[in-house]
């Protein structure tokens, strides 16, 4: 595991802004859903905080900065849910159906990764059905197929593998 | 390498299996662990993909073989009722017993066909057994093979005409010697004989069959 700690004076405001704008996105994505049209909003406004946090002197270096921006986009993701749940009050939800392949790009990845798992053999296919569509727990799945949860994971990892390779081609 | 203790988190966070604190330290967790963030996004698309079009993927298709056979036999069994199945089964055990018993007991007896030298005649199968092939001299006996009971046979041997001709009931016959001394070494002669019915019809009718006398040297 390599941890990001950098003290507050060896910053680059640039490179962090580049470098957790990605999983800054992941986060907001995750707790709003991809169906919430201002997740990209809510990123920016993040992103800024960061910034102008920094600039202010509020980054002391007493954790790392993974943590200081983790911490900031938590807490402006709850005022975001707050502050749509107070707009919302009374007036009836949409009817949004959660889309979780909603950009394009992602959306080609998804199709090519199905692809790949409908080429897979029959004995990764169940194994992926069960643990990742069904959602079964991992013991729950290896007592289904007779397998040990070792031999569970052994067929997740090795499937995984098996589509990297073929993603890659 | 060594394994990051929270790789194993990664499918319970992305299925929304982690809650509370756990969910909190594993964010934290990956918005510092530059390699736990790579694997789970890498693990997201998977999951993102299964979840979107897991009924596609997984969606049970039948065997080949078994699709290609089981339609096949039903779409046939399906053309007549169990009662008229039966009724075909019957049918075609009696064919078989008829064309494999039954019949093979008439073949004996079944009209052929024999090609005479200048006529076709129908009739049972009558086979010559000596002279067939060349000889030194001149044959003093011809015989056949047995065609049944009280059956007439009339023997004919030529030259380039009828040479002579005898009737008689066993299935071989001496030659007289006048006739023997007419056949001279050198030349081809043919012979057949014709099967007649107690009643005087003609049943069967031989090939006719050549030799020649080769003379001795």
């Amino acid at each position: 595991m390599k941890s990001v700690q950098l003290q507050a004076s060896e910053l680059n405001l640039d490179e962090v802004v580049e470098k957790y704008r990605t999983v800054v996105s992941f986060k907001v994505k995750k707790s709003l859903g991809t169906q919430t049209p201002d997740w990209e909003d809510v990123v920016n406004e993040v992103m800024t905080q960061v910034i102008e946090k920094v600039k202010k002197g509020e980054f002391r270096g007493e954790s790392s900065i993974g943590t200081f921006i983790y911490t900031i986009t938590s807490r402006r993701i709850v005022d975001f849910i707050r502050q749509k749940t107070k707009v919302l009050k009374g007036i009836p939800e949409p009817a949004v159906l959660p889309d979780p392949c909603d950009d394009a790009e992602k959306r080609e990845r998804a199709r090519v990764l199905a692809e790949a798992i409908k080429g897979l053999k029959p004995k990764f296919k169940e194994v992926l059905d069960l643990y990742y569509y069904q959602e079964l727990s991992r013991d729950e799945v290896a007592q289904r197929l007779g397998i040990s949860p070792r031999r569970v994971s052994e067929r997740l990892n090795y499937a995984q593998k098996l589509l990297r390779k073929v993603i890659k081609q | 390498m060594k394994k990051c203790k929270f790789e194993d988190q990664i499918d319970s966070y992305l299925l929304n299996k982690l809650e509370g604190e756990d969910k909190d330290i594993f964010e934290e967790h990956y918005f510092n662990c530059p390699s736990c963030f790579k694997k789970m996004e890498e693990r997201d698309d998977l999951v993102t993909a299964i979840k979107s079009r897991g009924a596609w993927i997984f969606k049970e298709e039948p065997a080949p073989v078994r699709k290609a056979l089981v339609p096949s036999f039903e779409r046939v069994y399906s053309y007549f009722t169990p009662r008229q199945w039966a009724t075909v089964a019957i049918s075609a055990a009696v064919l078989l017993v008829a064309v494999f018993a039954i019949l093979p007991q008439f073949r004996g007896r079944a009209p052929q066909f024999y090609l005479g030298e200048n006529e076709v005649v129908r009739g049972e199968s009558l086979s010559l057994i000596s002279p067939i092939i060349d000889v030194k001299t001149a044959p003093s006996f011809f015989e056949w093979r047995q065609l049944g009971q009280d059956v007439e046979y009339k023997i004919f041997i030529y030259n380039e005409k009828l040479l002579w001709t005898a009737t008689t009931k066993e299935t071989r016959i001496a030659v007289p010697e006048d006739i023997k001394l007419k056949m001279v070494p050198g030349y081809k002669y043919s012979w057949q004989v014709r099967a007649f019915s107690p009643k005087g019809a003609l049943i069967a009718v031989s090939s006719r069959v050549q030799f020649e006398i080769k003379g001795t040297e």
